[in-house]
């Protein structure tokens, strides 16, 4: 019965009704921001611009962020979640440096460490100098205390120098490449951890993390890690956490319907002229939509044929739409035609 | 520049004239002077501490203000002067010659201090305001009770002052204004301010006191609408005149020929019969005192022909002239108020005619309080069915009270009392901005309410006017100054089922000048679409629209036409013996396969039995 009664009439626009449900709770958003004190340091964008970004399947978001949840046992040990939040944030030795000199004429370079940053993240100056000089065979290293000091092996023009030692600089010591911030969350008693930056197939390698307790916001990543379904599962998710964050509900169909046809293909694609509305069948509805002149120059010249089988097409030449009553038709049979011809 | 003397640098009117040692006592005496009238007082004196120095103006285009001087924590213009000035025995200027009132330009208001009130006076002010309200400008200084409403409400209640209709000119009679509004019985507020009256503005009064319930009528006035009493309007009420200017010119065009205001001719283009012109007298021009309406021409007028062609192919000689008759436009009737017949500069005729036309305060008609309480007339009930009180008055507008707390207008409110209280004296009641505290009016038009035997807080028992039955709860009731604002549904008002089409694509025009339709938006397209609803957007976008009939060829699926001649449709491309189809489409859609063909792109269409 329950079934039966959410069951949708044939024909039924849900596209149109989508649209409708989705741009009516935009324009709320534009109209009352809503701010939250954070509480936590991570930053997440929400609200319309998520929203849009998500729609226009955007490579990269503006705020990638994951999260990682434990099993009971671990989740409750705060040490253990500890060590993997170490683990994985993005060290470099920039961020571990006091300061530094370098004489690019010289061709050299002290750099100072900062030892309560090294303690903090339980790295030893022998390791970045083991790193340095693994990924740099073209330099010598020397240490004094906590200060390393750098030197080029061969003469070098300045500018190649100054590339190395940027280069240097920026070098990662330990963790994941792009989790530029971790942080130790709890949920009652269950500690978590959030990050602001996103790397799935980076942090899955790390110990401790399984693949069913982790979650990203970038759903390119989740496409490139799990396949187009769980990527339709990110798209419908993220969309869902929109509204909840703005404290509006939405049927969950709509967002369903949406991340569908983003992923029918096969890989994420944006809604809009790129995407979906771009590879709509028929010629007038995309000259309709977005570059009138492209469309109908490359319909002549490739002789496309409109079967005027959509809803914006069949406006234009001003045919009844064919959703809603325009999609039934009316059929009798032959015989009973002959006996109301018969009665007439 | 470093000052190595610490002399203090004296400029007059922005030179550079001398130097003093103390610029203090230096402008100090020249005040001084200024005050025993041995300067001029236009003269204003300025010490900066700062730069240490001293700024003399005297010149012109320096905005200036008047204060009353304090010396010795006194103000100077005392109990006796107070006395002497209301008896009209000394004057404004007369204070201000004796160095009592002075005024003072930007710069030397910074060497001063000054106080609201006389209390406030202590032993370092100098000056004392003449009255709170000249902080403010003429038309801040119109609203009465500002102090009262909220802040973002005052400027809307300008915008509202400016519509209002009322008495423009006294020479209304005589004026040729393209639109112009008369309020037919305008009155004095019954609360204004001392701006109000200086300004001479009850001369000019555009408004009515208003008998006003705060009270809800079967929904009628929800959000923002108002009920108006219907005796209240037939007695005159919000009644006013409309008057528009239709004007004409007889143009000269080159080549010697010229309009002429006339009685168009049978033989005239375009004539349109005798009786179109029956109301013209015999200079063309429509009689004044004659009722007209819409469609009716008001000024006859013949014009040479468009196009030199035309003279040629019916020969010289004969003079052919084309009816230019201006007619009174779509939905506007009235009555000819006034005639002008004049010359511009170049010598042509011209000819203006004002119509005037009765408008009554009907449903839609815009009006509003001083405290931009604006509404939309939302029914109009005969006098019999209002409330009344034990008194037997009626009241002449319900305004919702929702309006009100939202809104913070509680100048509105107070209006209403103190016009009250104005009403049981007798003397119009004062409202100057920041005059006296909300408490005092209170107390104060409470105690005159209570004496005539009224609520001191201006509430009345209320009687059902259906029913005969005393309400249960008391409304507050009293006069509200009201505006008739120039938005009235007569002007506006417009339907449309056939009319003017665009020539390009045959949709409907678009505009209330050109008759047009009401277009079914985007958004609106989409809410149809979403509920399937077909036929109906159908019939929106082609059957009301630019409905066209075309033949299509089912050889090449281009557009032919139909050979009335021969009876039958033809396709100019596969000719004669060719085989078409008629189809409904938009015209908007045959234009656009058009455009593309010259753009060389031919869409051809291939027709499916259906």
């Amino acid at each position: 019965m329950e079934i039966k009664k959410n069951e949708i009439a044939y024909g039924e626009p849900v596209g149109v009704v989508t649209a409708q449900s989705i741009g009516e709770r935009s324009t709320q958003m534009v109209l009352r921001t809503f701010h939250s004190a954070g509480i936590t340091s991570e930053v997440v964008s929400a609200g319309l611009p998520r929203l849009i970004e998500i729609l226009d399947a955007r490579k990269k978001p503006k705020h990638p962020t994951m999260t990682i949840t434990f099993d009971r046992k671990m989740a409750s040990d705060y040490e253990s979640v500890k060590e993997v939040k170490t683990k994985i944030e993005e060290v470099k030795v920039s961020s571990l440096l006091g300061g530094f000199e370098e004489n690019l004429k010289a061709g050299t370079m002290v750099l100072d460490m900062d030892k309560e940053a090294m303690t903090m993240h339980s790295i030893t100056v022998r390791k970045v100098m083991e790193i340095i000089s693994h990924r740099f065979p073209d330099v010598e290293l020397s240490n004094e205390g906590s200060s390393i000091s750098v030197r080029c092996r061969k003469r070098k023009e300045i500018k190649a120098v100054r590339t190395i030692f940027v280069n240097i600089r920026a070098e990662m010591i330990s963790g994941v490449e792009g989790i530029e911030k971790a942080v130790v969350n709890a949920d009652g008693d269950l500690f978590y951890i959030s990050t602001s930056g996103s790397n799935l197939k980076g942090v899955l390698e790390v110990g401790g993390v399984t693949q069913e307790n982790i979650y990203t916001n970038d759903m390119f990543e989740i496409l490139n890690a799990f396949g187009v379904e769980a990527a339709r599962a990110a798209i419908l998710n993220e969309m869902m956490q929109v509204f909840a964050i703005e404290d509006t509900k939405m049927n969950v169909k709509h967002a369903m319907l949406i991340a569908d046809a983003m992923t029918y293909a096969g890989t994420i694609r944006s809604i809009g002229r790129h995407g979906l509305a771009g590879d709509k069948e028929s010629v007038f509805a995309r000259a309709a939509y977005e570059e009138t002149i492209k469309h109908f120059v490359n319909a002549a010249f490739f002789s496309e044929t409109d079967r005027l089988r959509g809803v914006a097409e069949n406006i234009i030449i001003g045919r009844q739409i064919t959703v809603g009553t325009g999609r039934v038709k009316l059929m009798i049979k032959n015989k009973d035609l002959e006996k109301i011809k018969a009665e007439d | 520049m470093t000052k190595e003397n610490n002399l203090c640098t004296v400029f007059f009117d922005g030179k550079h004239i001398a130097d003093v040692k103390d610029g203090k006592a230096f402008a100090e005496e020249i005040r001084k002077s200024r005050r025993k009238g041995l300067i001029s007082g236009e003269v204003n004196v300025a010490y900066i501490k700062r730069l240490n120095e001293v700024h003399v103006n005297a010149d012109k285009g320096r905005v200036r203000k008047p204060y009353i001087v304090v010396e010795d924590r006194k103000s100077k213009f005392d109990a006796d002067l107070k006395e002497k000035l209301m008896k009209k025995e000394i004057d404004f200027n007369y204070l201000v010659r004796r160095g009592i009132i002075e005024y003072l330009d930007v710069e030397e208001e910074e060497n001063i201090l000054a106080v609201m009130r006389e209390e406030e006076i202590t032993e370092q002010t100098t000056h004392l305001e003449v009255h709170p309200a000249i902080m403010f400008g003429l038309i801040a200084n119109i609203s009465v009770f500002p102090e009262f409403n909220s802040v973002g409400k005052h400027p809307l209640a300008w915008q509202l002052m400016k519509q209002a209709q009322g008495l423009p000119a006294m020479n209304f009679q005589s004026r040729f204004n393209a639109r112009s509004f008369l309020l037919h019985y305008p009155q004095k507020p019954l609360i204004d301010s001392v701006t109000y009256r200086a300004a001479n503005l009850e001369k000019h009064a555009n408004g009515q006191n208003f008998i006003v319930a705060v009270s809800t009528y079967l929904g009628y006035n929800m959000s923002d609408a108002v009920v108006i009493n219907r005796a209240a309007v037939d007695r005159g009420l919000g009644r006013s005149t409309f008057f528009k200017t239709y004007s004409d010119e007889e143009r000269r065009y080159p080549g010697g020929q010229q309009d002429r205001f006339i009685i168009p001719s049978p033989t005239v283009d375009g004539y349109e019969g005798e009786q179109a012109y029956s109301k013209l007298g015999e200079d063309g021009i429509v009689e004044e005192e004659m009722e007209v309406n819409d469609g009716d021409i008001i000024i006859g007028k013949t014009s040479p022909p468009r196009f030199l062609e035309e003279q040629t192919a019916f020969g010289a000689g004969i003079d052919r002239s084309r009816d230019n008759s201006t007619k009174l436009k779509a939905g506007e009737s009235g009555t000819v108020d006034n005639v002008m017949i004049t010359e511009t500069s170049g010598a042509t005729k011209i000819v203006k005619v004002v119509i005037r036309s009765n408008m009554i305060p009907e449903l839609g008609d815009k009006v509003g309080s001083r405290h931009a309480q604006k509404g939309v007339i939302g029914a109009i009930i005969p006098q019999e069915d209002m409330p009344f009180t034990k008194d037997g008055i009626v009241p002449d507008l319900l305004l919702s009270p929702m309006g009100l707390p939202n809104r913070m207008t509680f100048g509105h409110i107070l209006e209403m009392l103190g016009a009250k209280a104005s009403v049981i004296k007798g003397v119009i009641q004062d409202g100057t901005p920041f005059s006296r505290k909300g408490t005092e009016l209170i107390n104060y038009y409470g105690d005159v309410l209570e004496a005539a035997g009224f609520d001191r807080n201006g509430n009345d028992v209320l009687y059902d006017g259906k029913t005969g039955k005393k309400f249960s709860a008391s409304v507050f009731m009293g006069p509200v100054y009201y505006y008739r604002l120039h938005q009235m549904t007569k002007l506006k008002l417009q339907v449309r089922s056939r009319g003017p089409v665009q020539i390009l694509t045959r949709q409907p025009t678009e505009g209330k000048p050109r008759s047009g339709g009401i277009r079914l938006e985007e958004m609106a397209r989409d809410a149809l679409v979403g509920h399937g609803a077909s036929l109906v957007l159908k019939d929106r976008m082609l059957e009301q629209s630019d409905k066209d009939t075309v033949w299509i060829c089912r050889e090449c699926g281009d557009m032919g036409y139909f050979d009335h001649i021969k009876n039958m449709p033809v396709c100019p491309t596969c000719g004669p013996g060719s085989k078409l189809d008629s189809v409904e489409i938009s015209y908007a859609f045959k234009v656009l396969l058009d455009e593309l063909k010259s753009l060389h792109m031919l869409a051809r269409i291939k027709l499916k039995n259906e």
